[in-house]
This record gives C-alpha cells, structure tokens and sequence, in this order.
C-alpha cells in the first residue's frame, strides 16, 4: 500500500483537541488538589502553584475558558448542521448500536467478522458525548460554585452544595475516563501504540484509513460502501456478506 | 509547660520566720516613687501553701536582702518595673520563656508585657492545675475586653464549676501563645476546637457531634483553610472561615441560644461578614454541619450516590471493553 496519506482532522478540530487537552490538564492540576486536599501531593502542588487562592484563579480562568470553547463549539455545530456544512458524522445512529453488538460477538468470538465503521466510531462517539455531557455537567456546576450569591438569590441554598458534589465527582469520572478509555485508545492500544498523532498532524495513512474507517473511506472516493469483510483475508480482501 | 525545679534544702522555715517578723504586718506599704504604694505584707500561711512553701526560703528570691535592708528606697518607680526585675529570681530555677507574643513585645522594646508574677502570682504561687481556673483572670487583668466576652460565653461561664471548658491557654497556650493579630491563629481553629470537640467522652456529656470538625472540613471553608495553613493574613489574602469566623471567639454561645451568631435567625447576617449582600437563601448553602443523607440535604445525598454508583459503572464498563479489545487483538494473532 502507499504511504498516502488522508486528512482526518481540519486545522480547526486540532485546535480544538488542543486547547481542550490544555485546559483539561490545567483544570485536573487546579481542582484535585481541591478535591484531595488533606494528601501531602495535593498540599505541595498548591503551594507550588503560588497558593489555594492562585490554584483557584487558574482553576476558574481555565473554566471559563472551557466554557466559552462549548459554547462556540455548540454555536458553530448548530449552525453548521443547520446549514447542512456540517454532516451529522457525530450523532448517534441505529448502526452504532448494532455495532456494539457486532464487535461485541467478534470480541466474544462468536463471529470472525469486525463491524465496518464510518466516519467514528461508537466508541469515539460514544467519548465525543460522554465529553459533552461531562462538559455541560462541570460547567453549569462551576457557574453555580462561581456564583453562590446570585444563585441563591433565585434558586433554594442547597443547590450550592449539589453542584459542588456533582461537580467534584464528575470531574473524577472525566478524570478517569480520559485517563483509562483516552489513553488506551490513543496511546496503549497495539493498534496505536506508542502514540496516536492523528489529532494534531490531521493526517492518517490510507491504509489505516481502509482498516478503520472504510465506509467514510469509500465514501470519500466515490466508491460504493463495501458490505463487510473477512479479517482472515485482511480489509481489502474479498468481500463476503456479515457472518 | 513544665519548667525545672531544683529542690532545695529544708532550711526554708527558720530563714522566713526572720523575715515575716516584720512582714507579716498587714499595713505595712512601701510609696513607690511612679505613686503606686507598694504592700509589703506577706502572708505566710499563703506563702507555706503555695507551690514553692516547702522549698523555697525568702532569699532565694529575695537575694542579698539582710537585716538592714530597709533603707527607704528602691531602684524601681513602679510595681510593674519591680515585677520584671523581680522576673530574675524566677529564670534562677525555670527557663525563661523565649516564645510568645508577650516575649515578642518585650524584646521589641514594649515594657507593657507582663512579668512571671504578674500572672503566676509572687508569694501565692499554685501549681499549674491548681492554677486553672484563675486564668481568666489573670489574663483579664489586662485583656479586659476579651475577658468580660469570654465570661458570658458558653465556655467562660461554666469555668467554675466545669474542667471541660477551655480556659484561655487551652486556646492560646501558655508561654508560647502566638500573635493573633495576622489571623493565622483562625485557621488552626479546627485543631485547637477539635481537641475537646471531636472527644467522643467529652462531647457525649453535653450531647455535641464529634463530627463538627469532619464536616466542616469536607466543606468548601475546611478545604481552602486547610490548604492555607502557615499563610498570613495580609493584603490581597482572604482567609477562610474557621470556627470562630462563624461562632465567635471569646464569646462563643451554644448553637441554640438567641445570642448565637450560628442560630438560624442570625445565620445570614453572620455569611454576609465575608459574603456581602448573601441573600436569605444563603445560608442553606452551608449543611450546618449535617452530612448529606435521605434526612438532611437529600439532593446532596442523591447526587453522591448517583456517582458512587456511576463511576465504578463506568470504569468497570471501559475497562471490560478494553479486555475485550485486547483479547479481539489477541484473537486475531
């Protein structure tokens, strides 16, 4: 196969994966040392940061920050999908479930056959969604943390200390998430090992673009969608029908 | 604090009945040249009584003092200057308290700070238990304010008749109590309260949670306090609530009492001391020491137990799906 190789990602979307990556990181060093704060590690990092009151400026200027990114990303993927610039690649579908199910089997091995994927994955929807719902979680529970006074202006007190236990424990779930599913994903994964760079080059080989997206793949060329193959003959062998 | 006591001798009895020959006259005074009189009197029986009756004879003290040392004048203007020269007699025997804040002020210069006597008293001096419940005094004598507070606190009001109260070292310490005015001393508050409030025995007596000082720290105020332990007060550093922000300090009343700056009637005006302008709503923000439970801020509790069963959930399904991934990888080898 040639080593051609194929945009995946726009300029954009890896500016986006950046700054994300980013702030993430800034926000996990600012708010766990919060959350764990009675351990020796969370005490030196404060004190290393400049102090709890520096380690909360950076916490809630990376949040803000966060937010405003949400609120564009939503804003320009609305008015993309209303303006049909925007194909709807990241919702969800019947497929991906009945993928689930396939990979499940082929995992299982009880079939030899792998689902054929489009554009993402269910898995890499299934983390785009889980992001954004934690994202939507941490930053209405921030706003309520940030805000006490005008909330409790309006809303009954208790909310305060909701948001600050949902908050707290989303994070650690994002935390983990991003640390167990992400990192294998990208990182651990044999497939990918020792390091996926598609997300900041934009640019994966044809080859793993045949083994990991033909559908889009197909797509793309203008060829008609191939309707499953035997991983025995490899992706570009002859294709049989789903087992 | 403990000090060194080196005993001495047996021969205090006959030396002192020499000098209380004259003074053990009641009326006998000594007109300071500041204006103060100055009582001359010593009680012997006080004196055999204290802590330092058995051991300790007048000239051991009173060093060089003879016979003839009436002369009708003294080297000191004031009681207060006697007391500090006086000071000497005691550093003999005990180490000379180097820590503190009233030591911090004599060493800058300022004479006001108390001698040993003046708080420990001269001849009637009591042994440090003994000592205890003289201490409100003792420091009120010149902490007037704080004192007359203290007196009508739930703590200081009980101080006769109750060993469990603190007195004012149990909070400050003895010769080692730190300067209070940085505010530092507010965010060691949940140890120096938590000594007595999280005693189980203690507590159970008067039917306080022990849990006071656990829920306060698993909320927002005992995080940043904790994390700001060592910082001092100064511009541009708030620091955060400890106990006596919301309870008071030296005037401390139970939770249920009107004057109480905790009870719900004057919560909200206690919040808006740091949070200007908190509305009504704003105090139920804080759980009052509550933990979340179906009872008490079930939101709270719901919210907690959503996630502790939705992270394990998760992590368990991600890592199931890693498993199987690489076992689908392994398969295929």
């Amino acid at each position: 196969m040639s080593s051609e190789r194929i945009v995946r990602f726009s300029r954009k979307r890896r500016l986006e994966h950046l700054t994300v990556m980013v702030l993430f990181v800034l926000l996990c060093l600012t708010g766990f040392p919060q959350k764990f704060y009675t351990h020796a590690w969370a005490q030196a990092l404060v004190h290393g940061l400049g102090g709890i009151d520096r380690a909360r400026q950076i916490h809630h200027a990376a949040g803000f920050a966060l937010a405003g990114l949400t609120v564009l990303h939503f804003g320009a993927g609305l008015a993309g999908l209303l303006s049909r610039t925007i194909p709807f690649s990241m919702m969800p579908t019947r497929k991906d479930f009945e993928d689930v199910f396939r990979q499940l089997r082929y995992y299982l091995g009880t079939s030899r056959v792998e689902p054929l994927y489009d554009r993402y994955t269910y898995k890499e929807k299934f983390e785009y969604w889980g992001l954004v719902a934690g994202n939507v979680i941490m930053v209405v529970t921030g706003t309520i943390l940030y805000f006490p006074l005008q909330v409790t202006a309006l809303f009954p007190g208790v909310l305060v200390p909701a948001a600050k236990m949902a908050h707290s424990n989303e994070g650690l779930m994002a935390f983990l998430v991003i640390t167990i599913w992400h990192i294998f994903n990208v990182h651990l994964n044999p497939d990918a090992f020792p390091f996926d760079p598609a997300i900041f080059t934009g640019r994966i080989s044809r080859e793993r673009y045949q083994h990991e997206h033909p559908l889009e793949l197909a797509r793309l060329e203008g060829r008609p969608a191939p309707k499953g193959a035997d991983p025995d003959l490899g992706p570009h062998g002859p294709v049989h029908g789903e087992g | 604090m403990i000090l060194a006591v080196f005993p001495l001798p047996g021969r205090a009895g006959d030396d002192n009945a020499a000098c209380l020959e004259c003074h053990s006259d009641a009326s006998m005074t000594f007109d300071l040249e500041g204006g103060e009189s100055l009582p001359l009197f010593v009680d012997g029986a006080v004196f055999q009584k204290s802590v330092h009756g058995e051991a300790v004879s007048c000239t051991d003290c009173h060093e060089g003092k003879t016979a003839d040392h009436a002369t009708g004048s003294l080297p000191v203007k004031t009681r207060h200057e006697l007391a500090r020269s006086d000071s000497k007699a005691c550093t003999g025997c005990h180490e000379a308290p180097a820590e503190g804040i009233h030591h911090a002020v004599i060493a800058r210069g300022d004479d006001r700070a108390p001698a040993c006597s003046e708080c420990h008293g001269a001849h009637d001096v009591l042994s440090p238990d003994a000592f205890r419940t003289h201490v409100p005094g003792k420091c009120g004598s010149c902490h007037e304010k704080e004192a007359k507070a203290y007196a009508g606190s739930v703590h200081g009001s009980a101080v006769d008749s109750n060993d469990d109260v603190p007195v004012c070292i149990d909070c400050h310490r003895v010769h080692k109590n730190a300067d209070t005015s940085p505010g530092a001393l507010s965010l060691r508050t949940p140890i120096i309260c938590g000594r007595c409030h999280t005693d189980e025995k203690r507590m159970k007596k008067y039917g306080i949670s022990t849990r006071v000082v656990a829920t306060y720290l698993a909320d927002f105020h005992g995080m940043v306090t904790t994390l700001q332990r060592g910082t001092d007060a100064g511009k541009g550093v708030r620091l955060a609530a400890g106990c006596t922000d919301c309870h008071g300090v030296h005037d401390i009343q139970k939770t249920d009492d009107p004057r109480s700056r905790v009870i719900a009637a004057n919560l909200q005006r206690t919040c808006q001391t740091c949070h200007a302008g908190a509305p009504k709503n704003f105090p139920q923000a804080w759980l009052s020491h509550w933990e979340p439970s179906p009872r008490k801020a079930p939101a709270v509790w719901a919210v907690r137990q959503f996630y502790r069963l939705m992270i394990p959930f998760m992590v368990g399904g991600l890592v199931l799906q890693i498993s199987l991934h690489v076992l689908g990888i392994l398969r295929k080898r």
